[in-house]
């Protein structure tokens, strides 16, 4: 029986590590004097979306920039998918970014390029065994789920703020990411274009059981999107909850997020 | 008290004394720590080229897309302005050489000043105001756009993809430029002889080819190259380390064509010594 038990226990505990997908310990990073990060302790488990908020300057997009290799952290641990990145080989590492999707700020199109070879960029750089058939019903399929089929041969010029991002976003779930890390999703968008994005959010959650962490100021965003936010304040994270948690929080300066 | 307020006015006209004094040393000593800097960071760039075109994937479709954006799309510049140089070349050489009765040498001397120097530098130049700020500042607002972040994220080496292809096809197609530029300029000399007079094409050409020369030839065909890699070069180094805001992307575009300019003539000038070294 007790045998039996600790089996069980073992069994959980293993998926419960198996579970966390991104976690930090004592992150810090600084630029010249600046420094950004001070001690950033989070973690993430697989399929939740979770959603930092923290004022401008704070240091939200360097913390995702981290994540997916786009800058290299100072001190602290970081790990993916239970492994510490500072252990691995560059291979390893790039093998582990694989599964991260990154949404710009911006869309981040390559303005040269049609949508289409926007779409097909990604592909034909990771995936080289992928045949031109194959490549057309994956793009076709990532066009229908942002719903900008007809766009296909149209240049990233010819699209709106909202088409773009939303572009942005099939561009990045054409490789059907673990891990998505959405930079300010909704920054710049009319009310009603920063719900669709919210909601394609959640479609993305759903239909590809991805984990994601999503950067906002919008608190619509974060109303739709979060299972759990996290403030950032002065290089750490102040607080932590769900977003009704964080709206009665006793301190006046998170409630002041969600007025 | 006296002796005090004296001290006090002396040490403050020995404040504004060295103030001035001071100023010139500080900026000289930012300026030139600037200068040294960016000649750092320049070298830096071009050693990383040089490990990184040798590294594959190689990207021959974007580099065969470059060449022809760089390339061909600056044909009818180039023809226009070299037809124009090779026709008022001959136009205003003409008085002088009639001065001294050796109006049979025009067509010689055209061809030798394009073939040798006209050509070549004013090709580079050309290209260096088209090509060198279209490169600087299409990268950086690649840059501010994070469309070089975006190539990261895909797992593409934006310096293989961005930088190495523009290089090459700068250097690739400068010297073929120069040739077309170099035909083209000799065809309007053709025209400028013929505006006052009536030589056959064959006779015209024929002087040229008579009068030119391996060694001037060569050498002024060689120089291109480095034309073209250093515009390239600058290009993509000023664009590839812009400031983020679209007043970096003007600053690198601006940048550029005055530094790749620069450089031409200074090449120029050592290809220059370099050759009257070699042939002496």
């Amino acid at each position: 029986m007790t045998t039996e038990t600790s089996t069980r226990e073992t069994k959980d505990d293993d998926k419960q590590i198996n579970s966390v997908v991104v976690e930090m310990q004592h992150l810090k990073k600084s630029f010249g004097d600046k420094e950004v990060l001070l001690d950033i302790n989070l973690v993430m488990n697989k399929g939740e979306n979770l959603v930092i908020l923290g004022k401008s300057g704070t240091g939200k997009s360097v913390l995702i920039k981290c994540i997916v290799g786009l800058m290299e952290i100072d001190y602290g641990k970081l790990l993916l998918f239970g492994q510490d990145i500072s252990n691995l080989k560059a291979k390893e590492l790039t093998e582990l970014h694989r599964k991260i999707g990154f949404l710009f700020q911006s869309g981040a199109l390559y303005d040269s390029m049609t949508v289409r070879e926007n779409l097909e960029f990604p592909l034909k750089r990771q995936v080289t065994t992928i045949s031109k058939a194959e490549m057309n019903a994956l793009v076709k399929e990532s066009l229908e789920n942002v719903g900008l089929s007809e766009t296909i041969d149209m240049m990233p010029s010819e699209l709106s703020g909202g088409m773009r991002k939303r572009l942005g976003l099939a561009r990045t779930l054409i490789l059907k990411p673990e891990i998505m890390l959405y930079d300010e999703p909704s920054t710049g968008l009319d009310p009603i274009t920063s719900k669709e994005i919210s909601s394609l959010i959640l479609e993305v959650q759903k239909k590809y059981h991805t984990s994601s962490i999503i950067i906002t100021h919008d608190r619509e965003c974060a109303k739709l999107t979060a299972n759990r936010i996290i403030v950032i304040k002065d290089g750490v994270c102040a607080a932590e909850g769900s977003y009704n948690d964080l709206e009665n929080s006793e301190d006046p300066w998170v409630r002041s997020f969600f007025e | 008290m006296e002796k005090i307020i004296l001290e006090h006015f002396q040490n403050r006209k020995q404040e504004k004394e060295t103030i001035p004094k001071n100023i010139p040393v500080i900026v000289s000593h930012t300026v030139v720590h600037k200068f040294f800097l960016e000649v750092y960071s320049l070298t830096i760039f071009t050693f990383r080229f040089f490990k990184e075109v040798f590294v594959p994937p190689y990207e021959l479709n974007e580099l065969l897309k470059q060449s022809f954006l760089i390339g061909y799309k600056s044909l009818p510049l180039v023809a226009v302005t070299s037809f124009i140089i090779g026709l008022v070349l001959t136009v205003q050489s003409r008085p002088t050489l009639e001065k001294f009765g050796a109006e049979s040498l025009l067509p010689m001397m055209v061809a030798i000043s394009i073939i040798r120097e006209i050509g070549p530098v004013i090709t580079a130049l050309i290209f260096a105001g088209k090509v060198g700020s279209g490169i600087g500042a299409e990268l950086a607002s690649m840059n501010v756009t994070e469309q070089i972040d975006a190539m990261q994220v895909s797992h593409t080496n934006p310096f293989n993809y961005l930088v190495v292809t523009r290089v090459l096809s700068a250097t690739i197609m400068l010297p073929l430029l120069v040739v077309f530029s170099d035909a083209v300029g000799l065809f309007g000399s053709y025209v400028a002889v013929n505006l006052k007079g009536n030589v056959s094409a064959t006779i015209f050409f024929s002087q040229i080819f008579q009068s030119l020369e391996f060694k001037d030839v060569f050498p002024a065909f060689i120089k291109t190259f480095f034309f073209g890699f250093t515009i390239g070069l600058i290009g993509c180094y000023k664009g590839y380390n812009s400031n983020k805001g679209t007043e970096g992307v003007g600053k690198a575009a601006n940048s550029a064509v005055v530094f790749a300019s620069l450089m031409v003539f200074i090449i120029d000038m050592i290809a220059v010594q370099i050759t009257s070294l070699l042939q002496n």
